[in-house]
């Protein structure tokens, strides 16, 4: 097992390297791609006032002229030590973790990132756990009880969640529940250490919303699934064994229906972020999600770099831990 | 040299119901294409979805011609206090069988319709990219197998790291207003159509990647080696023709989580650029400007067509995969 | 369902809402009521001429929510009307507008001074005497020097080029010129000469030229006083030294601001605020519907830009009696317009120009806006009818053909050498839904004649810093039109024009005058307003400029901006303040 771990770290950094250096290209890419020169790009970084001389200074600063490579380097060195930035009428200092410096609203960026990612988190985890037990419950219910009235109600409830924009549920949760009955009144993100009780109360529409579509699309797979498992011989031969019907349903269908389930959460943890920022954007939480949407508004590339390669900082670590979890509830993977 | 190499792969059972409709001619073999057909017209909620989808899309690329102006204003029925549409429902009537917009006076229903073509042109084209590319990758991953497989599948790992959203939010606010000899909308459309294809593969070429990895050591492969075929011969002849079940099942079950996301690039101000309609536009405009609480049908109507259309196409490729899959029990 | 009464109700309210409106008028405030004393029951625009809820009840939150975020929290680097007002809860400038509702609210009075300016040398010395003990929030107290200082800071316009720069341009020039105490690299640093400082509490300002308005200027948030060995540069609006009411607690921008009771605030040095809540919370970037939901549900208390409702929350508000009675429609003071930048081509030709004033749907303007009753009248002229000396005129039909004229488009079109069009990029403040609706409406509008508008939407909080104020980003892009909105600095003809007319105005960043406008004729009439003592000949100069920049087509008008806001039953001492054609920030208090 721990050799699987060490296994998996090593492989995990490497991943975050080359992920690094994809998101890295990309933005410096694409832009040339699109026919920018670096003089247009600095433009872009340099903010108020883009008098000739600003622009140029900034192309120097930020050596945008140098191969890719180069820049690749600082960027990389700038994370782990930490760097300096001139920005016209003082030295800023931006200790490591250093996400870059946007010169629009003069303020080094993983400061502004790092508030944020609480509110991400929160809102992530809990709306993962929601989805992934309630999904996988209400699939292995209706699989059993399946052609019941239970069946065709919650997979017709399922059907209506993954074909329903998720602005939209949230639109209806916050109508519903907050402004017309309010139940949970005024959503704004309380931290956790401050007031835990809050902290749930204020995110469960928000959990609701985001967790909504995904677990009717688990409700479905698992059903899906379960419904293939339970009809193998195997099952037949528990059964036949005489072993209780509830350990058969939970030792050896469920476990194996949940194997491509989990696979599937690995590949679904990008949507995850995506549905958080959708969300955040439809609560007004402040979390990477707004942060982002931000930062595009106001054209702020080095605060987009940031948090873009913060986001797949994120997927990856969140990945590793997956696939931890997973060797653990199915040994054949730790070879 | 068709006719050894047709043969039908094990595991498929001829059901008797089939058999009842054959005539008293000489019997034939039917291909799993004609079984799957069968079974599938057997399935009338599938069905439906189908001819709901062929309905669209004859809708998306002919109504734009049929109906009026989707951008003129007509601020006479609207009541400038309140900024919604004079009338019951949205301001229904001949001239407008759906109401007009709130504010600007536009006609729904010519907005419903261009917004169909923009809308499912962006879901056609990014699905067609993304299974493009994932089909290719995965039959080459599967197929050759060593170092080549290895590469690939890490590249998928790189791939599913990066965050699809963000990343599209991201692009748009990176690339300039005109690049690549396009502009306004059809830049828009086409990054949009790049983002999803290109960050979207590997969920088909994982799957792919696995089938053809399982397909690989069936024995009319080894039949076909053994007879001379090459890599090239093998992979077009024998694997892909297998690998339509997957490709048509998860690319309609593709085309509406990209209608989805659409909409939501819409809803966070990154989607379509104005006046040009689409679903996703209308709906988060209803949304976002609380323009539901004046005049629901607003809402209502572009939230149907997004619902109609994403459930179609969900229940179509449900009724394809069941009637593709021979061990699927109904 | 109730549609059909609602409807019934509504016509019945608007027409009511029409009738009090029309009671208002061009003044901002005679509104239906005498006698204040009258029992401050809440009915429609009674906040307008009363005092809604007055209580010294002392205690509890008031929230505000933005759509964006501020411009700057930075007194001297802030050009919003509503953070003008916002400031006056953690700054003292030397003078300020009296807290009161009504006409009475357009008058200056002296805040941190202890009367207005004495004027000597034939207008060019104004002498100002501050109260002697007046103390910052770690307990200094207050000198002249920190006000001279508050000014000197503002010259550095790269560092804070938000702000009026109103004090570069009246104040006695020095050779080379000042360029702010951050480069001030003389020996001994060479401060600003043209203000005096002879002892702890008297401040002089030497003008170059006479300027009668001279109290108007330094009721600009601009003379609060600053603390040299505090002043942090662009870090400032994180926690600016406080000696009003309140001081930060914390600022997490873009996300969150606090403010706290500042302890060495007295309230007998600043009559023009209160110090009641307990706590004040800024919270920014909301959805701008979500603000509304919120403050009709009564989780939030004021919509800090205070230019009104949404178009949901305001069919709400019109339809139903007992909401409509919390509700006030005051004059705002605005000219919500489009400035056409009159330096790219082809709106570089006159008639260009021309034929976007004539194509222009200004009904459709109108309703983007919230129509007649929460949008505001239909615009002819650049000046609302309250700047004093305002006269109306309509030289492109705005106002007998409100839908436009096409006919008269094509021929100007024709006359610049574009008969088919040409095309153009338009910007506005993505996060105000009327903006956004105005854009795709004059999208619409000019698309009928050819001419043919791509938008570019930016947020408010960068709009002046890095968009539309950058003229230099607008010629990159080919941005021709810009939405915007101004009020006067001061109620009368220059206070309204300069700083979106007159050539000197002109800024590389935080540019106001988004027509980038150079005509000689503005210019001289506003060199004239600016010397002239003699109050009847400065008026009469209001209109002819007014008339000049509309010959110009330099822009053009949208409404007379009126705003629909909604008063929260949570608050107390509410009242539209006429100078910010909003809610008094500094003196409300919450139930």
């Amino acid at each position: 097992m721990i050799t699987f771990i060490v296994r998996r770290l090593i492989a995990t950094v490497f991943l975050l390297i080359v992920v690094s250096i994809a998101v890295y290209a990309i933005f410096f890419l694409i832009p040339r791609l699109a026919g920018q020169n670096t003089y247009q790009l600095a433009t872009q970084y340099v903010g108020r006032n883009p008098t000739h001389a600003a622009v140029l200074a900034i192309e120097e600063k930020l050596g945008l002229n140098s191969p890719l490579y180069l820049q690749y380097g600082r960027f990389l060195k700038a994370i782990v030590l930490g760097t300096h930035y001139n920005s016209g009428t003082s030295i800023t200092y931006c200790p490591p973790p250093c996400f870059g410096y946007s010169f629009k609203s003069q303020q080094p960026v993983w400061p502004q990132m790092v508030s944020d990612i609480p509110v991400t988190l929160s809102l992530g985890i809990g709306a993962a756990i929601l989805w992934l037990v309630g999904g996988v419950a209400i699939g292995v219910l209706s699989a059993l009880r399946r052609g019941t009235f239970f069946d065709r109600f919650s997979m017709g409830v399922a059907l209506l969640g993954v074909s329903l924009p998720i602005f939209f549920t949230g639109l209806i949760l916050l109508e519903l529940f907050s402004y017309k009955w309010p139940i949970f009144p005024n959503v704004t993100f309380v931290p956790l250490t401050q007031n835990p009780l809050l902290w749930a109360r204020n995110l469960v529409l928000p959990w609701i919303c985001l967790a909504f579509l995904y677990a009717a699309l688990y409700a479905r797979l698992t059903r899906a699934g379960m419904l293939e498992t339970m009809s193998e011989d195997y099952i037949r031969t528990a059964r036949a064994k005489g072993l209780r019907e509830r350990k058969v349903i939970f030792k050896h269908g469920l476990r194996a229906a949940l194997t491509p389930i989990v696979t599937i959460f690995g590949m679904d943890l990008g949507l995850l972020l995506g549905g958080a920022i959708i969300t955040e954007y439809t609560f007004s939480l402040h979390g990477l999600g707004l942060f982002t949407i931000e930062a595009v508004q106001n054209q702020d590339l080095p605060e987009i770099l940031g948090v873009t390669m913060l986001a797949a900082f994120f997927i990856v670590v969140a990945n590793l831990v997956v696939d931890i979890l997973y060797a653990v509830v199915d040994p054949r993977v730790r070879t | 040299m068709a006719a050894p190499l047709d043969v039908p792969t094990s595991g498929d059972v001829v059901p008797e119901s089939v058999l009842e409709g054959i005539s008293s001619k000489a019997i034939e073999g039917r291909s799993l294409g004609q079984i799957a057909w069968i079974r599938l017209r057997r399935d009338k909620v599938a069905m439906a979805g189908g001819a709901i989808v062929i309905f669209l899309i004859l809708v998306a690329i002919f109504g734009p011609f049929l109906v009026q102006n989707p951008d003129t204003y007509h601020a006479n029925l609207i009541n400038p206090t309140f900024s919604r549409p004079n009338g019951p429902f949205g301001g229904i009537s001949l001239a407008h069988p759906f109401g007009v917009e709130p504010v600007t006076g536009r006609d729904v229903l010519s907005r419903v319709v261009n917004g169909a073509r923009v809308s499912l042109l962006i879901a056609f084209l990014a699905t067609a990219l993304a299974v493009g590319i994932g089909v290719v990758m995965g039959v080459i991953a599967g197929y050759f197998g060593g170092w080549v497989d290895a590469v690939i599948a890490r590249s998928m790992d790189v791939f599913l790291a990066f965050p699809l959203l963000v990343f599209a939010i991201a692009l748009v606010g990176v690339i300039p207003s005109s690049a690549f000899g396009l502009n306004g909308n059809s830049l828009r459309i086409g990054l949009l159509v790049f983002v999803i294809g290109f960050f979207a593969w590997p969920y088909m070429g994982r799957i792919i990647r696995g089938q053809t990895l399982s397909l690989r050591e069936r024995e009319f492969v080894d039949a076909a080696r053994s007879i001379g075929a090459r890599g090239p011969y093998i992979l077009f002849r024998e694997l892909l023709p297998n690998l339509v079940a997957p490709i048509l099942v998860y690319s309609t079950l593709l085309i509406p989580t990209n209608i989805l996301f659409e909409a939501a690039l819409s809803y966070l101000g990154v989607g379509i650029i104005p006046p040009t309609p689409s679903w996703g536009g209308m709906l988060s405009d209803a949304v976002s400007n609380g323009y539901y609480s004046i005049d629901p049908m607003y809402m209502i109507i572009p939230g149907l067509a997004i619902f109609i259309t994403v459930m179609a196409f969900n229940l179509f490729g449900d009724g394809l995969r069941d009637a593709l899959d021979p061990r699927s029990s109904r | 369902m109730r549609r059909p009464r609602t409807i019934g109700l509504a016509a019945l309210g608007a027409a009511a809402a029409l009738a009090l409106a029309a009671c208002g008028g061009g003044s901002s405030g005679s509104g239906g009521g005498g006698g204040g004393s009258n029992s401050s029951a809440p009915a429609y625009n009674a906040a307008v001429t009363k005092v809604i809820n007055p209580s010294t009840h002392k205690g509890g939150t008031l929230t505000f929510g933005n759509t964006s975020a501020p411009d700057s929290t930075d007194p001297g680097n802030t050009y919003y009307a509503y953070m003008w007002n916002f400031v006056r809860l953690y700054t003292m400038p030397l003078m300020t507008y009296k807290s009161c509702p009504g006409k009475c609210g357009l008058q200056v009075v002296p805040d941190l001074a202890t009367g207005p300016g004495v004027v000597s040398d034939n207008g060019l010395t104004w002498t100002y005497h501050l109260q002697p003990d007046v103390k910052f929030e770690d307990g200094t107290t207050v000198t002249s020097a920190d006000v001279k200082y508050a000014v000197e800071r503002t010259f550095d316009r790269g560092l804070f080029p938000l702000g009026p720069a109103y004090f570069p341009s009246l104040l006695a020039a020095q050779s080379p010129a000042y360029p702010g105490p951050f480069k001030d690299r003389s020996k001994n640093l060479m401060g600003l000469n043209a203000i005096q400082t002879p002892n702890a509490t008297t401040i002089v300002f030497h003008l170059a030229k006479p300027f009668a308005d001279f109290n108007y200027v330094v009721a600009i948030p601009q003379t609060a006083p600053v603390p040299p060995n505090k002043d942090t540069g662009a870090n400032y609006q994180l926690h600016p030294i406080s000696t009003g009411p309140y001081k930060f607690q914390s600022y997490q921008l873009n996300k969150q601001l606090t403010l706290v009771p500042n302890t060495d605030w007295k309230a007998s040095t600043d009559p023009n605020a209160k110090q009641l809540a307990s706590k004040v919370t800024m919270t920014m970037n909301m959805n701008a519907n979500d603000i509304d939901n919120r403050l009709l549900a009564g989780d939030l208390d004021v919509d800090a830009a205070g230019t009104g409702v949404q178009a949901a929350a305001r069919a709400k508000i019109l339809s139903s009696p007992t909401l409509k009675a919390t509700a006030d429609d005051p004059i705002a003071g605005f000219t919500w317009f489009a400035a056409l930048n009159t330096t790219l081509p082809p709106l570089n030709n006159l008639h260009c120009r021309m034929a976007v004033e004539y194509a222009a749907n200004k009904t459709n303007y109108q309703t983007a806006y919230g129509g007649p009753v929460a949008g505001g009248g239909i615009a002819s002229t650049v000046a609302p009818p309250n700047v004093v000396g305002q006269k109306s005129f309509d030289l492109y039909e705005a106002t007998t053909k409100p839908n436009g004229n096409d006919a008269k488009a094509k021929q100007e079109l024709q006359a610049c050498g574009k008969p088919s069009g040409f095309s153009t990029a338009i910007t506005y403040r993505s996060d105000r839904p009327k903006e956004v609706a105005t854009a795709q409406a004059l999208q619409a509008s000019l698309g009928q004649v050819g001419i043919k508008l791509s938008l570019h939407g930016f947020p408010t909080e960068t709009y002046d810093a890095n968009f539309a104020g950058v003229p230099k980003y607008e010629a990159q892009h080919n941005i021709g039109i810009s939405l915007y909105g101004w009020a006067a600095d001061w109620p009368d003809g220059y206070g309204f024009f300069y700083y979106i007319a007159d050539g000197k105005a002109i800024s590389p960043a935080g540019n106001t005058n988004l027509a980038q406008l150079n005509d000689p004729v503005v210019n001289n009439l506003l060199s004239k307003m600016a010397t002239t003592n003699d109050t009847a000949t400065r008026n009469s100069y209001t209109s002819q400029i007014d008339m000049q920049i509309m010959k110009d087509a330099a822009i053009l008008p949208g409404v007379y901006a009126k705003s629909l806001l909604y008063r929260s039953p949570n608050l107390t001492n509410v009242y539209v303040q006429s100078y910010y054609g909003m809610y008094n920030y500094a003196v409300l208090g919450v139930k």
